[in-house]
């Protein structure tokens, strides 16, 4: 694929990646060194086990994803554990991530009714948008919520006797709509990883990105990765 | 507790409806008189030993009742309460157990399909095999009922003997009540024997007498004579029991709300990508394209 | 009973005092429930506690224990002053118009004829004044020495007001309770009275009773249905066994039990062979011969002549009591209270299907009592308190277990299940019940044990000799397994069969060849030529068959009589002295209720508790009593011929009516050290014991993991809410009772059911807490005995301890 194919082994955009984020390599820039990706497949792995196992019990329309886990009683046994993991999971993630997630003046500003519009229409600039834009922060920090709100509806769901009725009816209902919610945004975080913006998912498995996507979706990542700006602390 | 040679009526988590029934059953029912009530324990023990249910160990706390609340193995339990009226007490007995809904909360509830089922009779009845232990039957029961059974992980209630009652017997308790204040019958019949014995009460100085057959589960399979119907709270009765309304809202409203945003969030990505487009960098000068599927 | 369980559903008015009936019988229960739905009948509750019976009762009222005689004449003389008694049986059925001797007097709480020295009374002052051999009698009721004239006059002073000062009831409740059952004391209506041992258990039990029954007669509800007087015995053959001589004093069928005076055979039957007092007296216990020699006949066969009395001799005539409360002081104290005590003690023990370490007062004295024995065996199917005494927790103050000497032997017994036989319940009917079950291991039922050890006996009499052997070799054992009688052999025997040709008196056409079984106790002779083993049960067991064994379920009296279902003695009738039901022309005072009717011919409905062909006017309607009617006026018991109220033994107030005699002058009580009495200065709460439902005496909590354990797991001491606050008890928390006699513990139950009383003025509290629990349970469910605190303060009738009222102090454990 690179310069250096002849000995993939010896791939050193991979070897960079291992370790190193926000470097350049050759043509290409670590935007994920392999610690945050398997972190986050990790966070995504759990998530599914969780989606496929919890969607039979939310609504039998899904019932028969029940069967590739080995029937409602598995899902039953495996969603609360699968769940506890993604939660998990996604706690060492936002403490991996939080440094890079911090809001920030800018972000607010990306995140305003026109910018997002122009966004979606692929008009805006990218200027403002550091490493993550305003979106992906905003993204970050939502699931984040929806895993405490997932967590804590999910323990009143997972051991029912120890809370009283109320409660726990108000679990199910946090749950669902948290539960909504995140699949929305999921839906939307995997759009925008695939289909939407080539290169996106490339990131999340090589690692790497290169310098015109880098250009195109975050200018200013890519003029700190050149050097071309300082990096902001 | 049996489905063979059951009609059922409805069904949980049935996305279709699983209604089987051919054969017409009248609608049964309990008759409980709390005023003839002697708080003997007698439908306690029949219910144990028919059921075949395990002792469950309790201790002396300072209460004639035998456990605070209803357990999966016991499924029929006397609730004792004390009440100061007309400068005296009262000292008011009621058997508690599954009320038999009309329309069921934990039926509604109920994520797995067919864990509960109610038979054509009336009977709601939990089915072992379907069922997943989940407990959100018992959050959708306003009368506090199915419990969770440890060693099985599945939920368990009183069946109203459905077995017993299937063999055109009357349930367990019944059979042993010694006062004769349980009784069993079509629904029509009980509540005509409990309209009967209210007169008689209201007559006799209860003036708030009540026949129990709450309307906001529709009735129930367990119609009750109250001698304070003004107070079913004194019984561990709610007044004005429904299906919740989280219940209602969650299973009618949110998720086929959810089930169709999520469906739209998936054609709206779709469609969104047949108008715009993948957003690519366009080539500049003196760099490479950008790597194939990238 | 003198009625039955199903005639309850006859009511319109149940007073329910003295007992808990929902909570000891539920099952019987279900007729008082019938009566409230099916009649609108009220019932009324008068209780220390608010029970189970009260939780479905029309009207509660509290009382403060062993008041219950206040309680009752207040009524009586509501009754009395507001003309709501049923003045035509009271002048028909009582012995109303029978004048008294004028030397008969009641002053501060004696009656004539008190010898304080003996703590008895003489009771000749007492008697009827006589015209011949008959008593005299003022038709009108007018003459100051009659019989009503003097109740009027002794209940006078049992105002309202005088009933909440003895018993804390509020006036108002008093009078409610009054007015719903006077309500009865005409034709119209009927009521019944209920009690258990609630009135049984004190230092005035029996009077208690005879006041109960006293408003039953002015009410006019003694003998018809949906009346009566109706006790529920404790245990489910409890009926049976007093029958067939369960206590020292009486033999089967309540003959009285040969005594020292009465050496031969004549001497006994003159005795208690009564004497008619009314012309119209049919006197039945005439027939004592009869009964007696029968008797007689059924102990000791053919060895029975006339020439030797027939064997009456070999009867032991007993000379002191013997009741088993005599013995365990007997055992106690080493001597006897017999012979001036001069007798040694007992000094072995046989104790059977019964655990007096459990259900005896002062448990302390129990125990020790059995540890000066050389010897015990304990027959039962679990290990009681009474086969373990020895190992009895160090607060039951018996000697250490190593310098226990007596040898215990425990022998397996078979569970009720594990035999057949009969129940005689409360409404005495003998019920066979069959089998369903073999004993466990070397369990055996109880007739193979007591005929091993008979004929082991007797063996040792034949080979051996002694002092009176004749007594035990010629006893008759007829029956096909010696070693384990056939119990339907037995009842035979207690029915009765000819010995030879018998012509019955009544029915010529009537004839039983030798062998063949009786009819009834009608056919019984004097003369040797039939024998009966209990003449009350005479006719279970006739040529038709085991009439116990009969299920037939047609009632077609309507009534809940049930003729073909099982056997009611007497004669299988359903309602004692049904002749009450009936007016003086013999019509029955309700006809929508009839017990039994002349028509014309011959008494028809019940079975007559009279001459069936005897027209109206012929006999009086009480045919067992010498009057020939029923006594309001009683000049036969030891404590006097009209109830008094007298405090407890343990008396929590000076009684206000005779600050001089405060307790029951004639009660008896014993003077071991272990036999001590609190008083109220340092006891100053009321207390009183009880059972539930959940438990069967001393003997459930034994079940391992059993499900009643759960249903009621341990012992607990009730407590009113207002004292559990001046005392800081909380519910649930551990509580220590104290009596004079010992101390135990348990957990509060905390309570409005137990109502706060002003009595004389004063505040008072009272506390219970339920017997059931010992040391010899199932781990798990071992607790205290309650009767480490009661007394053994006895009624001079019965010599029944006053379990029911006692007093105590309550702490913080």
């Amino acid at each position: 694929m690179s310069a250096t194919a002849s000995r993939p082994s010896a791939d050193p955009a991979i070897l960079r990646a291992r370790r190193a984020e926000d470097v350049v390599v050759g043509e290409e820039i670590v935007r994920h060194r392999l610690a945050t990706r398997v972190i986050h497949w990790t966070v995504a792995l759990f998530f599914f086990l969780a989606l496929f196992s919890g969607l039979p019990i939310w609504t039998p329309l899904f019932g028969w994803m029940a069967h590739l886990l080995g029937g409602l009683n598995v899902c039953r046994w495996l969603h609360p554990w699968a769940g506890a993991l993604f939660f998990a999971s996604m706690a060492v993630m936002f403490v991996h991530w939080l440094g890079e997630m911090r809001l920030e003046p800018r972000d607010r500003e990306w995140l305003r009714p026109q910018k997002v519009a122009a966004y979606m229409k692929h008009q805006d600039d990218g200027t403002e948008g550091g490493k993550y834009n305003g979106g992906q922060k905003l993204f970050f920090f939502a699931a984040a919520l929806g895993a405490v709100g997932l967590l804590l509806s999910g323990l009143v769901m997972w051991f029912p006797l120890e809370f009283p009725r109320m409660l726990r009816e108000l679990a199910i209902l946090l749950h669902d709509v948290t539960f909504i919610l995140f699949v929305l945004a999921v839906v939307f975080h995997i759009y925008l990883g695939t289909a939407a913006e080539p290169g996106t998912f490339h990131s999340m498995i090589r690692g790497t990105v290169t310098k015109p996507w880098a250009r195109l979706h975050h200018p200013r990542w890519h003029r700190e990765v050149l050097g071309e700006e300082t990096r902001r602390p | 507790m049996t489905t063979q040679n059951l009609e059922i009526r409805r069904s949980s988590a049935s996305l279709w409806g699983e209604k089987t029934g051919m054969r017409h059953l009248p609608v049964v029912s309990k008759f409980i008189d709390t005023t003839t009530c002697i708080g003997c324990k007698a439908c306690e023990v029949a219910c144990q030993e028919w059921n075949d249910l395990e002792a469950v160990p309790t201790r002396q706390t300072g209460n004639y009742q035998t456990m605070p609340e209803l357990d999966a193995e016991f499924w029929n339990l006397i609730r004792f309460n004390e009440r100061d009226f007309d400068g005296g007490v009262v000292w008011l007995m009621r058997k508690d157990q599954c009320m038999h809904c009309e329309d069921p909360g934990c039926l509604a509830a109920c994520p797995a399909p067919g864990a509960i089922v109610q038979y054509e009779n009336g009977i709601v009845d939990v089915n072992p095999e379907a069922c997943i232990g989940c407990g959100f039957c018992a959050t959708g029961c306003p009368f506090n009922v199915p419990k969770f059974h440890a060693k099985t992980g599945k939920m368990a209630k009183c069946t109203l003997c459905v077995d017993r009652v299937t063999s055109g017997l009357e349930p367990a308790c019944i059979k042993a009540c010694p006062t004769g204040c349980l009784q069993f019958g079509t629904k029509d019949d009980m509540v005509a024997l409990g309209h009967a014995r209210v007169e008689q009460l209201k007559g006799n100085g209860f003036a708030n007498a009540v026949l129990y057959d709450p309307p906001g589960v529709g009735g129930t399979g367990v119609v009750t004579v109250l001698g304070h119907g003004d107070h079913p709270e004194w019984y561990g009765l709610p007044a004005d029991p429904h299906v919740p309304v989280g219940v209602r809202f969650w299973k009618s409203v949110l998720r086929p709300l959810g089930v169709v945003a999520m469906i739209g969030a998936v054609l709206g990505a779709i469609g969104h990508f047949m108008y715009q487009g993948p957003k690519e960098p366009r080539a500049r000068d003196g760099e490479p394209p950008p790597p194939p599927g990238a | 009973m003198t009625n039955g369980w199903v005639d309850i559903k006859n009511a319109d008015v149940i007073l329910a005092m003295g007992g808990n009936p929902a909570e000891n019988h539920p099952v019987g229960f279900k007729w008082f429930m019938e009566a409230k739905r099916n009649r609108n009948a009220r019932l009324v509750v008068v209780d220390p506690r608010f029970t189970r019976t009260a939780a479905v009762a029309d009207l509660y009222s509290p009382i403060r224990a062993g008041t219950d005689i206040a309680y009752l004449l207040g009524i009586i003389r509501y009754a009395l002053e507001n003309k709501r008694y049923h003045e035509d049986y009271v002048k028909l059925h009582t012995n109303a118009p029978l004048l008294v001797n004028p030397a008969f007097t009641f002053n501060d709480g004696l009656f004539s004829g008190f010898d304080p020295a003996k703590g008895e009374y003489a009771k000749d002052t007492w008697a009827y004044q006589l015209g011949g051999s008959f008593a005299k009698t003022d038709p009108t009721l007018q003459d100051p020495q009659c019989v009503f004239q003097l109740l009027k006059k002794h209940v006078e002073r049992y105002t309202p007001e005088m009933v909440e000062k003895i018993c804390g009831v509020p006036k108002e409740t008093f009078l409610k309770v009054a007015e719903v059952v006077t309500s009865t004391g005409n034709p119209e209506r009927a009521g019944t009275i209920t009690y258990a041992l609630g009135w049984t258990q004190h230092s005035t039990a029996v009077q208690i009773i005879r006041t109960g029954a006293m408003l039953q007669l002015l009410l006019g509800n003694v003998g018809r249905p949906g009346g009566g007087v109706n006790a529920f015995r404790g245990h489910s053959n409890i009926q049976g066994a007093t029958d067939t001589a369960g206590t020292f004093e009486i033999l089967p069928g309540y003959l009285k039990t040969p005594t020292g005076p009465w050496q031969s055979l004549k001497e006994y039957l003159d005795a208690n062979t009564p004497k008619p007092l009314e012309a119209a007296s049919m006197n039945y216990w005439q027939n004592t011969p009869k009964f007696m020699v029968s008797l007689l006949k059924a102990a000791y066969g053919k060895a029975a002549t006339k020439e030797n009395d027939f064997g009456y001799s070999w009867l032991p005539k007993v000379d002191g009591n013997y009741s088993w409360m005599y013995i365990f002081d007997d055992m106690y104290r080493g001597d006897t209270t017999r012979a001036g005590g001069k007798e040694p003690g007992p000094e072995a023990l046989i104790t059977f299907g019964m655990n007096p370490v459990g259900l005896g007062p002062n448990s302390k004295k129990m125990v020790a009592a059995l540890a000066k024995q050389k010897w015990m065996v304990v027959v039962e199917n679990v290990e009681t308190e009474t086969s373990i005494f020895w190992k009895a927790p160090k607060e039951y103050e018996g000697p250490p277990p190593s310098q226990v000497q007596t040898e215990v032997f425990l022998l397996p017994a078979a569970d009720f299940a594990e035999k057949d036989g009969t129940f005689t319940n409360s409404a005495r009917w003998l019920q066979w019940k069959w089998k369903a079950l073999d004993p466990p291991g070397q369990a055996k039922a109880d007739q193979e044990i007591l005929a091993r050890i008979f004929l082991a006996v007797r063996d040792l009499y034949q080979k051996e000799g002694g002092a009176l052997p004749e007594q035990v070799t010629s006893v008759s054992w007829d029956y096909t397994s010696p070693a384990s009688p056939d119990l339907g052999d037995v009842l035979k025997e207690m029915s009765g069969k000819a010995l030879a040709e018998v012509h019955d008196p009544n029915d010529k056409t009537k004839v039983h060849t030798a062998g063949q079984q009786l009819d009834g106790f009608g056919q019984l002779m004097d003369d040797g030529t039939t024998m009966c083993g209990n003449w009350l049960h005479s006719g279970v067991y006739t040529e038709a068959g085991n009439n116990a064994q009969r299920r037939n379920n047609a009632d077609p009296t309507g009534l809940g009589m049930f003729h073909n279902w099982a056997f009611s003695w007497p004669a299988n009738r359903r309602i004692m002295y049904n002749r009450a039901s009936a007016d003086a022309e013999g019509k029955p005072w309700d006809a929508k209720r009839p017990g039994i009717t002349w028509n014309g011919e011959k008494w028809v409905g019940d079975v007559p508790d009279m001459k069936p062909d005897a027209p109206p006017g012929t006999y009086g309607a009480f045919i067992m009593i010498p009057e020939g009617v029923a006594r309001l006026y009683a000049p036969t018991f030891n404590d006097g011929p009209f109830p008094e109220h007298y405090e407890a033994v343990e008396a929590a107030v000076v009684n206000p009516l005779h600050p001089g005699v405060t307790s029951n002058p004639a009660f008896k009580k014993f003077t071991s050290d272990k036999d001590v009495y609190g008083t109220k200065e340092d006891f100053p709460i009321v207390c009183t014991t009880y059972r539930l439902t959940e438990h069967f005496h001393y003997w459930t909590q034994h079940q391992h993991q059993g499900l009643l354990n759960e249903l009621q797991p341990g012992f607990f001491v009730e407590i009113p809410e207002g004292l559990a606050r001046e005392k800081g008890i909380e519910n649930g928390s551990k509580v220590k009772v104290t009596s004079a006699r010992g101390q135990i513990q348990g957990v509060a139950m905390v309570t409005r059911r137990l109502y706060p009383l002003k009595v004389d003025g004063k505040e008072m509290w009272q506390i219970g807490f339920p017997i059931h629990w010992g040391f010899a349970g199932d781990p798990g469910h071992t607790g205290p005995l309650a009767n480490m605190l009661t007394p053994s303060a006895m009624d001079p009738n019965t010599w029944t301890p006053e379990y029911k009222a006692f007093l105590v102090k309550l702490e913080k454990a």
